[in-house]
């Protein structure tokens, strides 16, 4: 499966690639935003994998990481952020050592972005085939012409009139210019693609559109995505395994399947419950009591604890550590200290 | 751009200035005595041309509509009355023969400054904290603080009284614009420099101070982070990204300036007695020869009104969003 | 004084309104400490405020410098004494005392600027309260008239107004103990920039209108001249003292610049009078930097500290900073 699916691919595997590594390998990833009163420790030891062709939800409460997670990839962080601990290796090179210079030839070209609201992640006044083709042109080194073709064929694979070619960002509407943001994250045919809540602003018969164009593309040129939502219908029915996170840590990670029938963290479970599901019952929302801690000085404990209603006299001293069980789901929480 | 957008552009402008019109107008017949007491003050028109203006004006009709159809009829012809000052001269003539060395001043001025300080203000806003933004930062937000004859006065006494590199006023030396080609240019350049510096300073200062903090804001975009996840070098995220939208400001900014080129650097050419409208103006105030200084505010607001449609129209062109 | 008025209005952050008197002033006051904290922070802020500390004394008690009024306008040296003992920044082409000179025209420079921002204020906060909490037609006409100041080269026609305006009033007449022709500048400032700050606070009392404190006091039928001063007033305080600050720069540059011209009072000596006279006595082109450095520095730095103070605040009042001018 691995090689079948890199085998596809247009453009050689960077130089020090190992080709019998696994596509993208995160390990205890501490990534730290410096603010007057010290460090915020948005991701704080997140770890997970992803295989060629797979496809991994990222979901929690808003500002509970997840972007920041998938930022620090590329590390494309504001200028007081830091990824103060761990790696990030994609085909085992650990790119976290590597300067910015270096990142940008692994930026877009292996791992690409579909980012929230395409408003306003397109340049407003450059015409948006040509911010297609800005990547081929300046990242593959193909001429302006060459470029621009190709930038044409990619808005026509995303469904794009050809009439609508030299259109600004502002004359596209919402579901157009996700659209667009598809193809351009497209554009170098790269290993990865991750998708910031690609349809968040989308209302939801453009959303399931996008949606199934993305899970087409997929199958399709063989893509591994990554991708971050709130949503979790969305996540059962576009990936393969899900990560739940909360306040910079990983709650529990597994198969779309069994995290979803059989949520083990109560985290998991809360959010779970929280969610509308018009289609299995009609029971009242759950709601989690309490918000989030403050991530500068988090609970010494499972960050979860002051919120949780099964919380033990451990939970507030010892942080809970990742068990993984044999139906591959992995769970950081003392309910399940003993089983491992 | 929309013909809906220049057409109401246009009418805009054209409604500014007939309200400039009517304000020139106003302003100085509400004076006391005016302009009947004006007139009959200005020694150096004869008995013939006062009665011929009396007519033509007819002041001895009522103020609104005839005077006021009147003084629109002979400004639309270019007919701005009578200098006091200067023996009776045709306004428009007096005018026209200081606009072109303000012109060169502060079109110079102008031209060196919008690249100079753009440079500098972009640099330092996208290097936020390094040593150009510091150092440049602190000298722009000083020569901002700056009135013209602030920074003019102290080159005099440095490299005109002190160093003796440059005269200290005037455009030409006794005789200097007579003598061959290229001796008459180097005079030229000899006076223009210290002048030239000054204006070009004060508006460095502006600009770079406005593009940086425009960069600034640009560089927060959203798309920016597109373009610096599409692994771009930082210079083409610069240039091909945050330029182009950081100066959507500065292009109405520069062409607003440009409107007042033509008011001139007024206190710079004060202190250069550099011959232009700057000194002119000061000239008619002093003697309160109040035709011209009607005449030098209606040509300075006329040239701010059409830059202002000038900068409405550069906008629209950069600026594909506006279309309304 | 220009300090103390700069950051001691009351500024507020959230909505101020219902609670009872005692209660929203206490709340005024833990506001205006938590703000002051916050303002000690900005190391250009604190600049600005000692620099303006600094000449704000010398405009309060210039004769506990240098003496009374009467010995800066008096000849005390020969014409363009260099700097010496007697007299530390020398003299003039009169032979008067710069630093004496100096020292007194902080006081009519500031005073100036002073006047002409209050009424700068005066005049665009009423008119920007009135349009934006009035609306229709009364909102469109007077931003018409804002917009046609805001294009019109204001200092081409406050060239042009001052002189038309002494000729109506008289070079010689006084009022309220002020010398027309400086009263003169204070308006003519006054008349040709509120149309900027008419503008904000009305964009600002747009959208306080919406905001449900206001809709309350409306439903329980307070009328609307109350519901501007006790509901909106307070919550555009800080975008008033904001944009004050950054008046009191622009006035003093303009009051400097038309006394330059000769449009001041010459028998009271402010910077830009100063300069005006080293202008017309070709100061600069003798060399005779002493008569020029101290006005000029002085300008220099009080604008500077009014435009470190204007910045450092309108980054902390206003949620939104944007870029300036």
């Amino acid at each position: 499966m691995t090689a079948e699916i890199r085998g596809r691919r247009q453009w050689p595997l960077p130089k020090q690639a190992d080709p019998a590594a696994p596509l993208l390998r995160v390990n205890n990833l501490q990534t730290h935003f410096q603010l007057g009163r010290g460090w915020v420790k948005a991701v704080d030891g997140v770890s997970f994998g992803l295989d060629d062709g797979e496809a991994l939800g990222l979901v929690g409460e808003s500002g509970c990481g997840k972007t920041t997670t998938a930022l620090s990839l590329v590390r494309l962080l504001p200028s007081n952020g830091r990824i103060r601990g761990g790696s990030v290796e994609l085909f085992g090179i650990d790119l976290v050592p590597k300067t910015d210079r270096q990142l940008d030839r692994y930026r877009w070209r292996e791992i690409s972005i579909v980012f929230q609201g395409a408003m306003n992640a397109l340049n407003p006044v450059v015409q948006v085939r040509r911010q297609i083709a800005e990547p081929v042109q300046y990242r593959l080194n193909q001429s302006e012409s060459a470029s621009l073709k190709r930038a044409d064929e990619l808005l026509d694979m995303v469904g794009i009139p050809s009439r609508r070619l030299g259109a600004y960002p502002h004359e596209l509407s919402g579901g157009m210019r996700q659209r667009a943001m598809i193809a351009m994250a497209l554009a170098c045919d790269p290993a990865i693609v991750i998708g910031d809540e690609p349809t968040t602003a989308l209302d939801a018969m453009v959303q399931a559109q996008i949606l199934v164009l993305l899970e087409q593309l997929r199958r399709d040129l063989g893509l591994s995505l990554i991708l971050i939502t709130h949503d979790l219908s969305v996540v059962a029915e576009t990936c393969d395994r899900v990560l739940v996170m909360y306040a910079g840590r990983v709650a529990e990670e597994g198969p779309v399947s069994r995290v979803f029938t059989e949520p083990r963290h109560p985290y998991t479970r809360k959010l779970l419950g929280a969610f509308p599901n018009i289609r299995s019952d009609r029971r009242t929302l759950e709601t989690i009591p309490g918000e989030p801690p403050d991530l500068v000085n988090p609970p010494a404990g499972c960050r979860f604890a002051p919120r949780c209603a099964q919380a033990m006299p451990v939970c507030a001293g010892t942080l809970p550590p990742e068990v993984s069980f044999d139906d591959g789901v992995r769970v950081a929480c003392h309910l399940f200290g003993t089983t491992a | 751009m929309s013909a809906r957008y220049l057409g109401q552009r246009l009418l805009q402008a054209i409604v500014t200035i007939a309200a400039i019109v009517l304000l020139n107008f106003l302003l100085f017949r509400l004076m006391p005595g005016s302009p009947e007491r004006i007139l009959l003050r200005n020694p150096n028109l004869s008995q013939q041309v006062v009665e011929a203006t009396r007519a033509r004006w007819g002041l001895d009709k009522p103020l609104i509509p005839d005077q006021l159809v009147s003084y629109i009829g002979s400004t639309l012809e270019g007919d701005l009355g009578y200098s006091f000052k200067f023996r009776g001269q045709p306004v428009t003539s007096v005018i026209a023969d200081r606009v072109g060395p303000t012109l060169l001043l502060v079109g110079l001025g102008e031209l060196i400054s919008v690249f100079v300080g753009i440079a500098i203000g972009a640099y330092a806003g996208w290097r936020r904290g390094g040593v150009v933004d510091r150092v440049g930062s602190g000298v722009s937000l000083v020569l901002y603080s700056m009135p013209y004859f602030v920074i003019g006065m102290p080159l005099i006494v440095i490299f005109a009284a002190g160093l003796g590199w440059f005269p200290t006023s005037g455009m030409t030396s006794v005789g200097g614009g007579d003598r061959p080609f290229p001796d008459n240019i180097i005079d030229l350049a000899r006076h223009l420099a210290l002048p030239l510096a000054t204006v070009s300073l004060g508006l460095i200062g502006q600009y770079s101070i406005l593009m940086r903090s425009a960069i600034i804001e640009t560089r927060s975009e959203d798309y920016i982070t597109t373009a610096r996840a599409k692994g771009l070098r930082d210079g083409r995220v610069l240039r091909a990204h945050a330029f182009p939208n950081a100066m959507l400001p500065m292009v109405t900014l520069i062409a607003i300036n440009l409107g007042y080129v033509i008011g001139g650097a007024i206190t710079a050419e004060i202190v250069f007695s550099w011959p232009g409208l700057g000194t002119l103006t000061v000239t008619a105030l002093q003697s309160r020869d109040y035709p011209v200084l009607q005449g030098i505010f209606l040509l300075v607001a006329v040239s701010v009104v059409l830059a202002n449609l000038a900068a409405d129209i550069i906008y629209g062109l950069l600026d594909p969003r506006v279309r309304r | 004084m220009s300090a103390a008025r700069a950051s001691g209005a009351p500024v507020s952050g959230a909505p101020v309104s219902g609670a009872g008197k005692a209660g929203r002033w206490r709340l005024r006051a833990a506001q205006l400490r938590a703000f002051a904290a916050r303002y000690a922070g900005r190391a250009d802020g604190m600049l600005g405020l000692v620099v303006l500390v600094f000449f704000g004394i010398l405009a309060l008690a210039p004769e506990l410098f240098v003496g009374p009024l009467e010995t800066a306008t008096r000849a005390s040296a020969h014409a363009f004494d260099a700097p010496s003992a007697q007299h530390l920044l020398g003299a003039d082409d009169l032979g008067r005392d710069i630093l004496n000179r100096t020292v007194h025209g902080a006081r009519i420079s500031m005073t100036i600027g002073l006047m002409a921002t209050v009424i700068t204020l005066v005049f665009g906060v009423v008119l920007g309260l009135v349009a934006g909490y009035s609306g229709g037609l009364v909102d469109n006409l007077l931003m018409r008239i804002a917009d046609f100041f805001l294009v019109l080269p204001t200092f081409v026609l406050a060239l042009i107004l001052a002189p038309v305006l002494i000729e109506v009033v008289g070079a010689d007449a006084e009022v309220m103990g002020i010398r027309a022709t400086l009263l003169v500048i204070i308006v003519v400032i006054g008349i040709t920039s509120w149309a900027a700050t008419a503008r904000i606070i009305r964009s600002q009392t747009l959208s306080l209108k919406e905001r449900m404190f206001v809709d309350r006091a409306r439903v329980v039928g307070v009328g609307p001249g109350r519901i501007i001063l006790r509901h909106i007033l307070p919550n555009v305080m800080n975008l008033i003292v904001a944009n004050a600050v950054l008046t009191f720069a622009s006035a003093v540059l303009t009051e400097t610049t038309l006394s330059f011209i000769g449009l001041g009072d010459p028998f009271q000596p402010s910077w830009g009078q100063i300069l005006n006279g080293a202008q017309d006595s070709g100061a600069a082109g003798l060399g005779a930097w002493w008569v020029i450095a101290p006005p000029a520095v002085s300008v220099v730095l009080v604008i500077l500290a009014f435009t470190l103070m204007g910045n450092a605040l309108d980054d902390l009042l206003n949620p939104k900073s944007r870029v300036r001018r």
